[in-house]
């Protein structure tokens, strides 16, 4: 049945207008008497050991209610159980530039800040490493002393047979890429109230509740019982309106154990919102990552085997990036039909503020490389771009090399879309002189088929409860952090119960009240709550049809729900047939609440007494439901399914999903020959969500996925000179403004997933991977030159030009690239302060005369 | 205004001036001033507004918003460079609250400078702030911070003057001597003076104009390069023309030279990319902000070659 009322109609989000008016509340609109405010020391050197903390001068300090520091809390945790190698504060060592020394919880923000000047560290500063390739020769003075080399993992993996795909192969295309760091930049920074409670029967210290700016509330309480030692039944996390996550906030933050364990010594409730530059040293972003690929062609144009070699700069500790290594092999798989694939991955420790989970997680840089000499090779064997894409589709349903299972697969109708849209075949190679064409493809899982810690427990439950009132509440761990979530759970149970949306109340992620939700990352909240939803209301609906169907003398299978009202199937089209008003105004501005209540009333009794009859209104079917069950409640929860959880090979884990979106996309730029700014003026973006559950919601995450994808391949880019984060502010790290935010014009395309919830499947990451690409091979279209760094800054555009005419060679590049040193050179405050400074790198363009000799390139 | 210099005077070693606020209060959460004192002169109503005085150009008061110099009808249509210089400032918000003074005003600026203090201990500071060596050009003394602002190039070419007052009374100098060319003590502007006023010549009236910036993004960034050029022509030569850079140098500077290369001329392609090879050795950019030194100068040149051919076919 497609026929639906409430999904596949642009919906607006549930708490749109509490956000608009700024009625809605996030974490740091909280405010608790007796709160205090905490500060947290971070350390200025990138690699030491601590060897005194003296907190006495600063405890002195009028207004100064505790401090804490590693002591108070030395349990370590991590995202991963491989990984649990941080501590909330440090213990004994500092990692990066950043880290986290002592918290000082004060009356109000200006003492607090005023005594983190008066905390006396004493540091013995180690060699520091900050760049992968020279960390991972490292001998001593390891990052973590039970990672030999400061590699926190490495994974190779070989399937089908790739020698004998290079050997099969008419064309060869080799090369180096590179894509810098970038973060997520959230419009909220991360904050965490809380607050522990005086047990009410002993006396003593009781349980604790932590508000919190997260995508994974379980998680939360899952670490903070580990580290603080209580029971999780002993911890409420409860997350408020979230201004968005990206990923930056899908593992636990130090500042959400902190405020914890400040909350506890101060012994009274404590908040801490990060500063931007805190929320940059917090970080979690996307790695920078060397990819070395190598891409083999028949001279039709068939993949016959594909061989990459991957490092990750992962900062200071593991956070996800175990997944993140495995992602970027994993998803090699499942776009196009690949027969050998190769692939060497090598999470390597640096002393920078730890990578983790950032939108598109672990594809994205390698998508990049992958599109990019996909269309090297299309122009060697003289064949378009887009046809190079069609003739290496998968044939699903099918289980790829990898043992990645693909059931629904909208890549072709995508490619189809953009093409069409774009006028490609009419205008490719034919626009004015700088302008040009790109194509590029990308997917994405729609959720992990394994969660981190292992285990058969579902990945989401809710509960459905109706009551006398007739209001429907959904209880649901999932995370709204603007994505849509509760949206989507809202509109999944109305349809479903046939009921407006109005009726419907969401409440979600507080661990106290809602049932466990791994949380809102890898896309899988429509997949798998979705599905959940769907369940727990179909389990409600039964009881209610049950009880419908005897007041209507007919059999439950009968029976049809839908605006607002039951009635029977036979012969019947639509509501307006039974004498009743077909809508209810717009049914989602109704308040189902006040309807129950005049509904108890009078009318409800008189048509009560009336007898058999062929509709009912959904109030008196759940009445009639509730007067045999008492209030009615459903419980529904997913797990994925054997047959998607992938292959067995070690790290097999990661990659599988139950489904794969698809993402096809055009760009059209043009290039400043003689600045080499890129302007990007338009992008049709074609994505494969199943189903679009709610379009304008759909096109929202198509358009926010090109435009940061559009950061990422032009101006976004983390800077470091030895350990020192340049550009630690939204100023200086340039996520694009409107003014350069091209036309996008997004085509949403529905593949009708066999197992997701009315087909969905997920469309907030699968896109992004695929603008940078386009981009990439937009500009090649237009100057004819191909770019192996991202992001492509004007003076490696410029650069990459130069090259190509010949031209004198100037030194352009140098300077932003992270031209770090072998070793950390006697870097911190005092040495420096006295003049004592070491030499600069010799790279370092400050240091040069006149033009360099290297050539720019890219 | 006798009341604000008064307090100049009377704490003139722990006060800052705030006039429009959209620099100095990021500033001072980064710890950069000190001051104990903040002067908030943002009422004083006399220093606000454009008055043509006719047969001696116009005077703008220190306080005039860049929202509304740049809307300015009568700005634009006798000082153009000044328009459109003041069109690219930071983001429409920014320039509602910043004023002209406060942008001739601006502190230089450093990527080893503008960071929290937090940050400035893992440096171990700056000869600018709490500290003695420089990063960008390590060994020397001198400070490279970059003046970062938009307009003072333009009013370079204006042949602009301020005037500046203190308890003592009032004294007018040349805009083009108001700065030192040193990155920390960058502007002749003592703690006990107030920026008052801006004039503008009536000489300079009418010439055309152009400001050419690079920045990363189209809205919110300081420039990274720019370049102001006024000119007047009479029968297709150029009478006269003066070119100003900013954001590559400690100081905006006004490119010596560039009159005597353009006087008589008639502007081609040529012509243009001289005189931006000219202002490409003015410009001393250093690696105090995004972008490199070398890419950076070679846009001074792009954008001179540019400003100037757009200047002459009357943009």
């Amino acid at each position: 049945m497609t026929d639906f009322s409430i999904i596949g109609k642009p919906i607006a989000m549930v708490d749109a207008a509490g956000k608009t008016t700024g009625s809605g509340k996030y974490t740091d609109d909280l405010n608790l008497p007796g709160m205090l405010v905490g500060r947290i020391l971070h350390s200025p050197f990138p690699h030491a050991r601590i060897k005194r903390i003296d907190t006495s001068r600063a405890a002195a300090l009028d207004g100064v209610v505790a401090i804490v520091t590693g002591k108070d809390a030395p349990n370590p945790y991590g995202i991963l159980p491989v990984g649990h190698d941080e501590h909330a504060l440090a213990l004994d060592k500092v990692r990066y530039v950043g880290d986290n020394v002592a918290c000082v919880a004060a009356i109000d923000e200006a003492t607090a800040d005023q005594a983190l000047e008066l905390i006396d560290v004493e540091y013995e500063v180690l060699p520091a490493y900050f760049d992968p390739e020279e960390s991972m020769k490292a001998e001593a003075d390891l990052i973590h002393d039970n990672k030999p080399h400061n590699l926190e993992k490495d994974y190779h993996h070989v399937f089908g047979d790739p020698d004998k795909g290079f050997a099969d192969a008419d064309h060869v295309a080799e090369a180096r890429f590179i894509a810098n760091e970038v973060t997520h930049a959230a419009m909220e920074p991360h904050s965490t109230l809380a607050q522990f409670e005086i047990d009410s029967q002993t006396g003593k210290r009781g349980r604790l509740t932590v508000w919190s700016s997260t995508q994974v509330p379980y998680y939360l309480q899952h670490k903070l019982s580990l580290v603080l030692e209580m029971p999780m039944a002993q911890i409420r996390v409860i997350k408020p309106l979230v201004g968005g996550g990206f990923g930056g906030k899908s593992e636990v933050i130090p500042l959400e154990i902190i405020a914890a364990i400040a909350a506890r010594a101060a012994r009274a409730p404590v908040k801490i919102t990060y500063t931007r530059e805190e929320v940059f040293w917090a970080h979690r972003g996307r790695p920078r990552t060397i990819i070395d690929l190598k891409t083999c062609v028949k001279n039709d144009g068939r993949i016959t085997a594909v061989k990459a070699r991957v490092i990750q700069d992962g900062g200071a500790y593991c956070s996800y990036g175990v997944v993140t290594i495995l992602y970027s092999g994993a998803l090699l798989g499942a776009l196009y039909d690949i027969p050998n694939i190769q692939y060497d991955g090598y999470r390597v420790l640096t002393n920078k503020p730890a990578c983790g989970a950032m939108r598109g997680h672990g594809t994205v840089n390698v998508r990049f490389a992958f599109e990019s000499q996909l269309d090297e090779l299309a122009a060697k064997i003289n064949l378009d771009p887009a046809d190079i894409r069609q003739r290496n589709l998968l044939q699903p349903p099918c289980v790829t090399v990898n043992g990645l299972r693909v059931q629904s697969y909208g890549l072709p109708e995508c490619i189809e879309k953009v093409v069409e849209r774009s006028g490609w075949k009419q205008r490719k190679g034919k626009l004015p002189r700088s302008r040009g064409l790109g194509i590029a493809c990308s997917h994405y899982v729609s959720g992990a088929a394994n969660s981190i810690i292992r285990s058969d427990m579902p990945h989401s439950t809710v509960n459905i409860k109706i009551d006398r009132d007739g209001g429907v509440v959904v209880y649901t761990g999932a995370s709204e952090i603007g994505q849509g979530s509760d949206t989507m759970t809202a509109q999944i149970a109305a349809e479903t119960l046939g009921c407006s949306l109005g009726r419907v109340k969401i409440v979600a992620a507080d661990t106290d009240l809602t049932p466990i939700d791994i949380g809102s990352y890898s896309s899988r909240v429509t997949f798998m709550a979705g599905n959940a939803t769907l369940r727990a209301a179909e389990q409600v609906k039964k009881q209610i049809a049950a009880a419908a169907a005897r007041k209507m003398s007919c059999a439950p299978e009968e029976l049809i729900f839908r605006d607002d009202s039951v009635f029977r199937k036979n012969g019947h089209v639509g509501t307006a047939a039974f004498g009743r008003p077909a809508e209810q105004g717009s049914s989602a501005s109704v308040s189902g609440r006040v309807e129950g209540q005049i509904l108890r009333g009078s009318l409800q009794q008189k048509r009560k007494d009336e007898g058999p009859k062929d509709w009912m209104t959904f109030e008196e079917a759940v009445v009639a439901a509730i007067d045999f069950h008492g209030a009615l409640t459903g419980t529904g929860s997913y797990a994925p399914p054997p047959e998607a959880r992938g292959g067995k090979h070690k790290g097999g884990g990661v990659g599988p999903s139950p489904a794969y979106s698809y993402s096809a996309q055009v760009a059209e730029v043009s290039v400043d020959e003689e600045t080499g700014e890129v302007t990007v003026h338009k992008v049709w973006a074609a994505h494969d969500c199943g189903r679009a559950l709610n379009p304008v919601s759909v096109e929202g995450q198509i358009i926010g996925s090109v435009w940061m994808g559009m950061g990422q391949a032009l101006t976004e880019e983390m800077v470091w000179k030895d350990g020192m984060l340049m550009n630690p502010g939204l100023l200086e790290y340039r996520s694009p403004s409107s003014v350069e935010s091209p036309e996008v014009e997004p085509i949403i395309v529905e593949s009708i997933d066999p197992e997701g919830p009315f087909g969905a499947k997920e469309c907030s990451e699968g896109s992004l991977a695929a603008t940078i690409p386009a981009i990439a091979n937009a500009i090649y279209d237009a100057v004819g030159v191909r770019l192996h760094e991202v992001p492509f800054t004007p003076e490696r555009v410029l650069a990459a030009l130069r090259a190509q005419r010949g031209q004198k060679k100037i030194n352009l590049t140098e300077g932003i690239d992270p031209t770090a040193p072998a070793k950390f050179r006697e870097h911190g405050g005092s040495l420096w302060f006295r003049g004592k400074g070491p030499e600069r790198h010799p790279l370092d363009p400050a240091r040069r005369e006149g033009p360099a000799e290297a050539a720019g390139g890219d | 205004m006798e009341e604000a210099v008064g307090y100049l005077a009377k704490h003139d070693l722990g006060i800052r001036v705030l006039a429009g606020g959209t620099d100095l209060i990021p500033s001072m959460r980064q710890g950069l001033f000190d001051s104990e004192h903040v002067l908030d002169i943002r009422h004083i109503g006399e220093l606000r507004g454009i008055r043509p005085r006719p047969g001696n150009g116009v005077e703008i008061g220190a306080l005039t918003t860049l929202a509304f110099i740049e809307r300015a009808d009568f700005l634009r249509r006798h000082y153009p460079v000044l328009t459109e210089a003041a069109a690219t400032v930071a983001s429409p918000l920014l320039r509602n609250m910043g004023t002209i003074g406060g942008n001739i005003c601006l502190d230089t600026r450093c990527l080893w400078y503008n960071q929290s203090l937090t940050w400035r201990k893992g440096c171990g500071f700056c000869i600018k702030k709490d500290g003695d060596l420089c990063h960008v050009a390590p060994g020397g003394t001198k400070c490279w911070a970059a003046f970062s602002a938009d307009t003072p190039p333009a009013l370079l070419c204006l042949n602009a003057e301020v005037e500046i007052a203190s308890a003592s009374g009032v004294r007018r100098m040349r805009l083009s001597d108001f700065y030192t060319g040193e990155g920390d003590a960058y502007r002749k502007l003592q703690a006990n003076e107030l920026l008052t006023r801006v004039f503008l010549p009536e000489s300079s009236a009418d010439y055309r104009g152009v400001y050419r910036k690079l920045r990363i993004r189209g809205s919110i960034d300081y420039p990274l390069a720019g370049v102001a050029v006024a000119m007047k022509r009479s029968n297709g030569y150029v009478a006269d023309a003066r070119l100003a850079i900013t954001a590559v140098n400690p100081a905006p500077l006004l490119v010596k030279g560039v009159t005597e290369m353009l006087e008589g001329k008639a502007v081609d392609e040529a012509l243009a990319e001289s005189v931006g090879v000219l202002a490409a050795k003015t410009a001393k950019p250093l690696t105090t902000s995004a972008l490199t030194p070398e890419y950076r100068r070679e846009m001074i040149r792009v954008f001179t070659k540019r400003a100037v051919m757009a200047v002459a076919n009357g943009n």
